[in-house]
């Protein structure tokens, strides 16, 4: 199980790091006074400050919480059974986009419907082809041919000369 | 062209076979997507705007703008069918909206949500025609120190009264901003933030931002509930309808404060959800029936609805006349503009007034259609939700991604969209605000230019923000707003030690 107070600070300590990057950044560019205004580091400057400052506060709080077990650790972010849920349904979706980089999002989008639909809820073989095929034969008349927009291709579609 | 004859023009412009046929495509396809878990309005609108890009302006914002209405219907569909708002504007809807849904009184629940939603969309295009020529000419008198005091006060009532941990909207606006800052400077012409990476020089979309903060994370969060659909079936007919429409002038007074409340929350960005919150609040504290609210008292859903579409109508004003979003969807639009090559703002109402009064007429026109086909197609679109989520999930899941795609072309943006995904599902877990995020990446380089001209013009001094009684007074308000919360904390230590 992951604790509130775990995850906030996880999230805070995140955003901190993010904050240092657009920090440095920023300096790059110079962050002061030219004679044209303020360079253009300045502005994301400021805002990494803020970011950084502010994520700092979050996670004093955070850890504060946590070493007041009544307050936040009793509290729950993620359930182990939740957490299956959550995996289950983000990893296929990080198959989704691996595949279309490598395959097209027509046959990514294919696999990955075909995928969790079998391999994740047992749907039958045959209803679940129907579905992982009609979806991107509908998408692509609708995409390509209605709003004449190019979508990202692989390497079946080269074959079929699409 | 003020007032009534801007109207009339705007009718002129609206009222073609093409654009009530817009008009009928984008309430249909809105509804469909409010009705979906997983997308709402700005996600919708994301999805739709790279489709619009060849589109002219004036058609291009009549189908979004269509679109936006029919995902308010059809989040309260969900709602009080299903007890699972399709919409966060609409959560406010289910405490009593599913309770008599529950009781048998589904029908007159969906007819008073919509009619009380249509009632509270009109007053805020009414108030838009009344306000937005004297808001075009109080904003033509700003310049950039006045643009900047605009949006610092904007993003200033999001750490103060949104609700959200005040230190949680710091970090998201400053986050958006920082987004928003990626790729090549407007004003430099310098290549900010991108660390060496090619697939940064362009910066990072707000499109892709909302699709994946608002799209996948939501559904993330939908899958964690463990979703199970349960939803009471209905049938509407004119009849039903005509009786509950018979009833509504009996509820004046909860219809009345709640468009009030809506049209402000609209206008200063508190967003439709904060006001749709407010006004059920407001409406249990003065019904004589305190102890129904939760229970099906049919007030319990007029407020919010009236509420949350006053807000959702009266967010266009800001959005045209400052170029200061009310509302996420709005922040999207307000990208849509930028991109259609017209410039937001008080100009906007001098050089394109066919478009804004074009848009303004389309509102009225909208709303009425949305009201008479949403009415017409609940059965049809609450029938979706019976497929199962194992289908549903992983349709929306591919949509969202061919839209992230369809933005620029670019595949990193299928990572971008990934990884905004999971940021939005955390964020919504620890109570990180998203809307101000959005807002800040759509008008991050415009408050930027402020910034930096009001520098220029002052040569570097601070100073220039206090220079005269209109900037002095917008940074003042922004800096009560931005310590209200502490203020609130001082008060209650005060009231503490004195007892």
């Amino acid at each position: 199980m992951i604790a509130r107070w775990q995850a906030e600070l996880g999230m805070a300590a995140f955003l901190a790091v993010i904050g240092v990057i657009t920090i440095i950044g920023a300096r790059e560019y110079g962050v002061g006074w030219s004679p044209s205004g303020p360079e253009p580091g300045a502005f994301p400057f400021y805002m990494g400050i803020i970011v950084l400052l502010a994520s700092l506060a979050n996670a004093l709080r955070a850890l504060v919480a946590g070493l007041r077990p009544a307050l936040w650790s009793e509290q729950a972010f993620l359930k182990p059974e939740q957490m299956r849920l959550v995996l289950g349904f983000t990893l296929p979706i990080l198959g989704l986009v691996v595949a279309s980089l490598m395959l097209g999002l027509y046959v990514g989008m294919a696999l990955y419907l075909f995928g969790t639909l079998v391999l994740q809820n047992r749907y039958p073989v045959l209803k679940a082809s129907l579905i992982a095929l009609a979806t991107p034969v509908l998408a692509y008349f609708l995409i390509e041919r209605v709003f004449k927009v190019a979508m990202l291709k692989g390497p079946l579609e080269a074959w079929l000369g699409l | 062209m003020d007032g009534f004859s801007g109207l009339l023009h705007g009718f002129g412009v609206a009222l073609t076979w093409y654009h009530v046929m817009l008009m009928v495509i984008g309430v249909l396809l809105g509804i469909l997507v409010g009705v979906l878990p997983g997308l709402g309005a700005p996600n919708g609108v994301s999805l739709l705007l790279p489709l619009t890009f060849t589109m002219d302006p004036v058609s291009a914002i009549i189908l979004l703008t269509s679109m936006y209405w029919g995902a308010l219907f059809g989040g309260s569909t969900t709602s009080i069918l299903f007890n699972i708002p399709g919409e966060p504007s609409s959560v406010a809807t289910t405490f009593d909206g599913y309770p008599m849904a529950q009781n048998g009184r589904a029908t007159e629940a969906l007819s008073f949500a919509f009619l009380s939603a249509g009632f509270g969309a009109i007053v805020g295009v009414l108030l838009i025609t009344a306000l937005s020529g004297w808001v075009t000419q109080f904003a033509l008198k700003f310049s950039s120190p006045e643009f900047f005091g605009v949006y610092f006060l904007a993003f200033a009532s999001f750490v103060g009264l949104s609700g959200a941990p005040p230190l949680k909207a710091a970090v998201s606006i400053a986050l958006g901003f920082s987004l928003a800052a990626v790729g090549m400077d407007s004003v430099s012409g310098s290549l900010r933030l991108t660390f060496g990476y090619d697939v940064l020089l362009a910066g990072i979309s707000f499109l892709v931002a909302v699709i994946g903060l608002f799209g996948i994370g939501e559904l993330i969060l939908t899958i964690e509930d463990g979703l199970k659909l349960d939803g009471i079936r209905a049938k509407i007919t004119p009849r039903d309808v005509l009786r509950t429409a018979a009833q509504m002038p009996k509820h004046w007074a909860t219809l009345l404060r709640s468009s009030i409340v809506g049209c402000w929350m609209g206008i200063t960005p508190g967003g439709p959800t904060a006001a749709s919150f407010m006004s059920y609040g407001l409406a249990k504290r003065f019904s004589a029936y305190r102890a129904n609210f939760g229970k099906g008292e049919p007030d319990g859903v007029i407020a919010p609805e009236t509420a949350d579409h006053s807000a959702g109508t009266s967010a266009m004003l800001p959005m045209m006349a400052l170029g200061l979003p009310g509302s996420a969807t709005a922040a999207v639009m307000l990208g849509g503009l930028m991109i259609w090559g017209l410039n937001p703002g008080p100009m906007l109402f001098v050089e394109r007034p066919d478009f804004v009064w074009g848009l303004i007429a389309s509102m009225y026109l909208g709303n009425v259609v949305a009201v008479v086909l949403v009415l017409a197609t609940v059965p049809l679109f609450a029938s979706i939700l019976r497929i199962p989520f194992a289908i549903i999930g992983p349709l929306i899941v591919v949509v969202c991604f061919i839209g992230a795609y369809t933005i620029a072309g670019r595949p990193f943006d299928l990572w971008l969209a990934l990884a905004f995904g999971i940021l939005g599902y955390v964020f919504k877990k620890l109570d990180y605000p998203i809307a101000p995020l959005i807002l800040a990446m759509v008008i991050g380089d415009k408050a930027e230019d402020a910034f930096r001209q009001s520098m220029i013009m002052s040569k570097g001094s601070l100073s220039i923000f206090w220079s005269n009684p209109l900037v002095t007074s917008l940074m003042l308000l922004g800096l009560v707003l931005l310590f209200w919360p502490l203020l609130g904390a001082l008060r209650q230590r005060l009231r503490a030690a004195r007892s």
